[in-house]
């Protein structure tokens, strides 16, 4: 009996072998995005010699050149110069703007993308979904810095990216099928907030709260 | 001293059952040691054929949105070798564990034979399903390659171990119902 029931325990207990699964993927943090954390975190804990050679070194000062087109004259050099100076606000409003930046930018693609005709509604849903994940990934760095600073900016931002998710939504039951027609205006809204924090910010800095 | 004779002794299954789960092992090993030895080989080589296919990726050619895809596919084809790896492993061993049960168990020859060849090649057969898929990902995309892999492996091999499983614990709770 004893045999009996040790082999019906091997013989369930092999079972679950036979379940499949696929591993699940958490996404992970760039460059710019590691080098970002690594600075903020030298600048919070003060020490600023860390901070300011981890960013001459990383990958934040390399994009900031590669987007110099697109940002404020000098935002490099003055990010550099509030490290030297051990002026944490400053590199935090320095870096601040360089992801508001990069997020706009993003939009501004997105929507020029979504712009162009061609594709099915699932593949354009699927591009801005793409898209909305990067603005997000970079915005959701500087949320906090935004918010402190400027919370109507950081209020309209979130509004405008929670509407352009509800808009690329894979269908779901009950749920209306992705309208990625409808994903321009937030994602132009997005765009335009964003542009104007950036060409208040190096002058005017305000606070809300 | 005398030793007492074992009234229901363990049968072994037939030696090409034995074959099959020790080829499952040693797929497994050489599996493992090769994702280790040429894993920059193998992940240059995905990373080549998906940017070669934008299309079935969905890349939109920004670096901050393709570079998020990139990875997850990589990551992705990374654990299909890694659970072609563990499952061969592992059901290397189901299959000598169940076919030894079924060979004890199963009394009528065909029954036996039945459980035995559904248990071996469901077994055998269900890890390479984690290899097609990760084969086919730079290719395919992750979700159609994780659909044929399902229709063309998983389905047919898992749904034999399961069905071999399920006839032989049927069989075994016969048996203790009977005595």
């Amino acid at each position: 009996m004893t045999r009996v029931m040790l082999a019906l325990l091997a013989t369930l207990l092999a079972a679950p072998a036979a379940a499949h699964h696929v591993g699940a993927y958490v996404p992970k943090d760039n460059a710019v995005t590691i080098n970002f954390k690594q600075v903020k975190f030298s600048v919070q804990a003060r020490k600023f010699d860390v901070a300011l050679r981890l960013f001459e070194t990383g990958a934040l000062r390399a994009e900031m050149r590669a987007h110099a087109a697109t940002l404020p004259a000098g935002l490099e050099n003055e990010t550099r110069a509030a490290l030297a100076a051990s002026d944490g606000p400053e590199v935090e409003r320095r870096l601040m703007i360089f992801f508001a930046a990069l997020a706009r930018d993003l939009a501004l693609e997105a929507d020029r993308r979504l712009a162009e005709a061609g594709g099915t509604a699932e593949s354009r849903a699927a591009t801005g979904r793409k898209f909305l994940e990067a603005i997000w990934r970079y915005y959701n760095l500087v949320d906090f810095a935004v918010a402190t600073r400027d919370n109507k900016t950081s209020v309209a931002v979130r509004l405008a990216f929670d509407e352009a998710e509800t808009y690329v939504k894979p269908a779901t039951g009950a749920a209306a099928p992705a309208d990625p027609a409808r994903l321009r205006p937030p994602l132009q809204r997005i765009a335009q907030v964003l542009s104007t924090l950036i060409e208040a910010s190096p002058t005017h800095a305000r606070r809300d709260s | 001293m005398t030793v007492a004779a074992e009234p229901h002794p363990w049968r072994v299954p037939p030696r090409w059952v034995l074959l099959v789960a020790v080829l499952s092992i040693v797929c497994a090993e050489l599996g493992g040691a090769s994702m280790a030895r040429f894993k920059v080989e193998l992940t240059r080589w995905a990373r080549d054929a998906m940017l070669a296919r934008p299309a079935v990726h969905g890349l939109v050619g920004v670096r901050d949105v393709d570079e998020r895809i990139l990875d997850e596919a990589l990551v992705k084809f990374d654990a299909g070798l890694r659970l072609f790896h563990m499952h061969a492993e592992g059901m290397g061993l189901v299959i000598i564990a169940t076919t030894m049960v079924a060979a004890t168990v199963a009394r009528a020859g065909v029954a036996r034979r039945v459980i035995i060849a559904l248990l071996t090649t469901g077994g055998a057969g269900y890890p390479v399903g984690y290899l097609v898929w990760s084969a086919l990902i730079p290719a395919y995309g992750l979700e159609r390659a994780k659909t044929i892999a399902e229709w063309l492996v998983w389905i047919p091999f898992g749904s034999a171990t399961i069905v071999a499983l399920w006839w032989l614990t049927g069989l075994l709770a016969l048996r203790m119902i009977g005595r």
